[in-house]
């Protein structure tokens, strides 16, 4: 069997979702946060794979739901870059600064 | 805890996976960004492989490096794509966040620790697409095609959204 | 009548609110509508007092708040000491307005002063008819208030307002003991009504100390309200008022509410020794006190005051040695000389327009009017023989005497040579001696303010003869009837004190009329000889200023600090506490920048708070 521990595994995914959320709540080109939040879901993904094969019982499930979630990231992409483009057109800007009409 | 050659190719994809990630964080040029993520995506379809799913590799390399890169690619391109300076917001705040981050990954990295399961038998690698192909046009038909529901709504949103406002017309 | 006596109160109440709503219109026709109204008050007062002399106590009361078991009751009591009180009041007040007519003649706030008089007037009436405590003392407040504003009428002259609100603070000093000592009694016997405690009292229900200590602190009130020592120097200062105002706050009502609260409570104070001699001490020292300041005033309407006070004295001495029906007695009688001195007074004050006595002179053939019944009401005061103040006076000497005191007898016959004295003094200089050549235009007072002096003069003279030794005790008797607390209706003293009152009195008026109207002796012989004493008197013992070096400089430096306190300590924690609210507020608000991203950090670093808490404590798991 496999000589890697699960642990290893969940381990890599917690530092890459910690790249991923210091980067979404730091970063300040939309761009870069959008793609943070990918970065998220993949460690996410990571998660389920792995205790799909190493849970407690086996399934494949694990891996069907990492591929909804997969198809799922891919719209969010998607529709996420359309909101960008379009406030984009509006604003002249991509700094995320800049986007503070909730304090109004 | 034996040097297997499963063991080292972990090691190097993990390594490349984080190394991205930091690249990620720390250049400036938003094009190198997507780049370095793009290595960080790659070694993640490796890590997929590793643990039996090849399908999700698969589909890993077509959406995430394929797809979702060249996408934000556009959306860089389509903006201001030779903004490199970003900026940086104010040093407390950086350091208020990596505090929290750093909080939040060592009270999990604490339920990882103890967390001990012992390997199973599994037969996950063997006619793994087939067995995806059967779940999925099985059990999960209905979430499936929700998902085309999905798609479909998104593409439209998308491009309702992305579409230049004709009474504006700027 | 007695048992629609509630209405009483409510005419002059009518006047002060028409007066209030319509006086600027009715302008100098509202002495009128005080007139009308005081006089129908007058007469119903009447009415009330004829047949009360027949009938007996009637008492009415309804229910006024019921909390849990306490029950508050509010109504009117009419029995002889308030029925006698009633017609008092509401004789002087209605001679007040009357005379006021004349004497404020061409003020432009005639509404409001009628106003005024109509309060203060309605207040002493519902004090006298209050069955209880409490509703006593809700009235005694507003005569106070009605005396504040009465006093301080000529406004914008400094020493009215200072006066007014000297008036009102050291009755208020007074009005603390009242309240506390109400409070008391309540505590006591459960009950605010006079009834109640006078029971109370009978039964022993109440503790022997608890009555005197209850008691002292009621006469702390009366000594505030009838200008007692050590709180009378608002009395002579209240002389800022109008002088109608005067001749009404010192006959009728406000200084008269201290002796009446006396009187009503009489039964109170009678259970207690100690009370009574307190009250019997401070009488007696305020009556010589105050009589031997009057000696040197030079101010005419300050040595009527210090002779109220001085009188006052008497009613607190004739109270405190057991003789009730004395102090009423003197209360009544006094009432009208003194309310007849003041508007004499106000007379001679309204021809010559100064109230300093040095520059009068002469005034007997100018005022034919005036004059003599100014000397009436002197030789009233003073004891003269079949003038009323004589024998009430002599009522209160024989109860001095019989009440085992012989050092206070002693000092209210020297307080009634000092009273001749000073009032002759007061009567020569301003009417004998030669005529002041600036007093060529002196002319006599209208009739309308002649008429209620004659009235009052006719009563000084005959008043007295209600109670007398030689022909029967007739007041005496039925202010006692049927209340054995009282005491005896009339004390059989020894002849010798009216000999030695009369004689006393005789020696003051002759001494007078040596010095001020022989002028045989010189007038520097008496203050020459005691220069430092003259000067001491002169200023009144400097009691004001000694009030002023201690009370009032320990209570401004106390405000000081307590101000430092304030502005340091206190202002301190709230600007901290502001400026924190502030600073919190300023962060708040820059954390609320209107970036998604920043919340989602707040909110995300927030529960990895959460979250390593948990880690480190176990959390849910534990």
């Amino acid at each position: 069997m496999s000589s890697i521990p699960a642990s290893a595994f969940l381990a890599l995914a917690l530092i890459l979702f910690c790249i991923g959320l210091y980067g979404a709540l730091s970063k300040r080109n939309t761009v870069i946060v959008l793609i943070s939040i990918e970065l998220m879901l993949n460690a996410v993904n990571i998660n389920l794979v792995t205790f799909s094969k190493y849970g407690i019982k086996p399934s494949i499930t694990g891996q069907i739901f990492a591929l909804f979630a997969i198809t799922v990231a891919a719209a969010e992409a998607a529709v996420g870059l359309a909101i960008l483009i379009a406030l984009y057109r509006n604003r002249k800007t991509v700094n995320i600064d800049e986007m503070d009409t909730m304090k109004h | 805890m034996t040097f297997s050659g499963e063991f080292i190719a972990f090691m190097l994809l993990a390594l490349a996976a984080v190394i991205g990630g930091v690249l990620l964080l720390n250049l400036t040029n938003v094009v190198h960004m997507i780049i370095a993520l793009v290595f960080t995506f790659v070694s993640i379809a490796g890590i997929y492989i590793l643990l039996s799913a090849e399908f999700i590799a698969g589909a890993q390399i077509l959406i995430y490096s394929g797809a979702i890169t060249i996408i934000m690619l556009f959306g860089i391109m389509l903006t201001k794509h030779n903004d490199t300076s970003e900026g940086k917001p104010s040093l407390w705040r950086r350091l208020f966040l990596l505090l929290g981050v750093l909080g939040f990954a060592f009270a999990v990295y604490i339920g990882i620790y103890n967390l001990d399961l012992a390997p199973q038998t599994n037969h996950l690698h063997e006619n793994n697409t087939l067995q995806i192909g059967k779940a999925l046009y099985s059990k999960h038909i209905i979430p499936f095609e929700l998902t085309s529901v999905l798609l479909l709504v998104a593409l439209v949103g998308s491009i309702i959204l992305a579409k230049k406002d004709e009474k504006g017309g700027e | 009548m007695m048992e629609t006596a509630w209405i009483i109160p409510l005419f002059p109440l009518l006047s002060f609110l028409i007066l209030l709503l319509f006086g600027r219109r009715l302008k100098e026709a509202s002495a009128f509508v005080g007139i009308l109204l005081t006089l129908a008050s007058l007469v119903y007062s009447i009415l009330v007092l004829f047949e009360r002399f027949t009938a007996p106590t009637y008492k009415s009361e309804a229910a006024w708040l019921n909390i849990g078991d306490l029950h508050l009751t509010a109504g009117f009591e009419v029995n002889q000491l308030n029925a006698l009180m009633l017609v008092i009041v509401s004789l002087v007040s209605c001679l007040v307005h009357t005379y006021s007519k004349g004497y404020m003649h061409g003020d432009e706030r005639i509404p409001v002063f009628y106003a005024y008089l109509g309060l203060f007037t309605f207040a002493m009436q519902g004090l006298v008819l209050s069955p209880n405590l409490l509703q006593t003392y809700i009235f005694w407040e507003l005569v106070g208030v009605g005396s504040f504003l009465l006093i301080g009428f000529y406004f914008y002259k400094e020493e009215a307002k200072a006066a007014a609100k000297k008036a009102f603070i050291m009755t208020r000093i007074g009005d603390v003991g009242l309240l506390i000592g109400m409070i008391l009694l309540f505590w006591q016997t459960n009950s605010f009504e006079y009834d109640e405690i006078f029971k109370a009292v009978r039964e022993g229900a109440i503790s022997q100390g608890w009555i005197t200590l209850t008691a002292l602190l009621i006469f702390v009130g009366a000594v505030g309200k009838s200008g007692q020592f050590p709180l009378h120097t608002w009395l002579p200062d209240a002389m800022e008022g109008p002088t109608p105002v005067s001749a009404l706050i010192h006959a009728a009502t406000m200084v008269a509410a201290g002796v009446y609260l006396v009187a009503a409570l009489f039964p109170l104070f009678a259970a207690s020794k100690t009370a009574l001699l307190t009250i019997a001490i401070i009488g007696a020292f305020t009556a010589i006190f105050a009589a031997s300041i009057g000696l040197v005033q030079t101010d005419i309407k300050r040595v009527l005051a210090y002779s109220t006070v001085s009188q006052l004295g008497y009613m607190m001495l004739a109270l405190g040695s057991a003789g009730y029906v004395a102090g009423v007695f003197h209360l009544m009688t006094h009432a009208f000389f003194k309310a007849l001195l003041f508007l004499a007074a106000g007379s001679v004050i309204h021809a010559v327009h100064t109230q300093n006595i040095e520059e009068m002179g002469g005034l007997w053939k100018k005022l034919r009017l005036t004059g003599p019944l100014f000397l009436i009401g002197t030789l009233a005061i003073s004891g003269v023989p079949l003038l009323s103040g004589f024998f009430s006076k002599d009522e209160i000497l024989a109860a001095a005497w019989e009440g085992g005191h012989p050092i206070l007898f002693l000092l209210a016959v020297i307080a009634a040579f000092f009273t001749a004295f000073y009032m002759f003094r007061l009567f020569f200089m301003v009417f004998t001696g030669e005529a002041r050549s600036e007093m060529k235009h002196v002319h006599e007072s209208p009739g309308v303010m002649t008429l209620p002096m004659i009235v009052l003069g006719v009563l000084a003279v005959i008043s007295g003869y209600v109670n007398t030794p030689w022909f029967g005790t007739f007041l005496g008797d039925w202010l006692t009837k049927g209340n054995d607390s009282l005491g005896h209706s009339h004390v059989e003293g020894p002849g010798w004190i009216m000999i030695v009152a009369t004689l006393v009195s005789l020696a003051g008026i002759f001494l007078a009329w040596l010095i001020y109207g022989k002028k045989s002796l010189s007038r520097d012989w008496l203050s020459g000889r005691g220069g430092a004493l003259h000067t001491i008197l002169y200023n009144k013992y400097y009691i004001d200023e000694f009030y002023q070096l201690t009370i009032v400089s320990l209570t401004k430096g106390m405000s000081y600090f307590l101000r430092f306190i304030d502005l340091f300590l206190v202002e301190g924690i709230v600007k901290g506490v502001a400026g924190f609210v502030q600073g919190l507020g300023k962060t708040g608000s820059k954390v609320q920048n209107g970036q998604v991203q920043t919340y989602g950090a707040m909110a995300f670093v927030g529960l990895a708070v959460l979250v390593v808490i948990f880690a480190l404590t176990g959390g849910y798991l534990k």
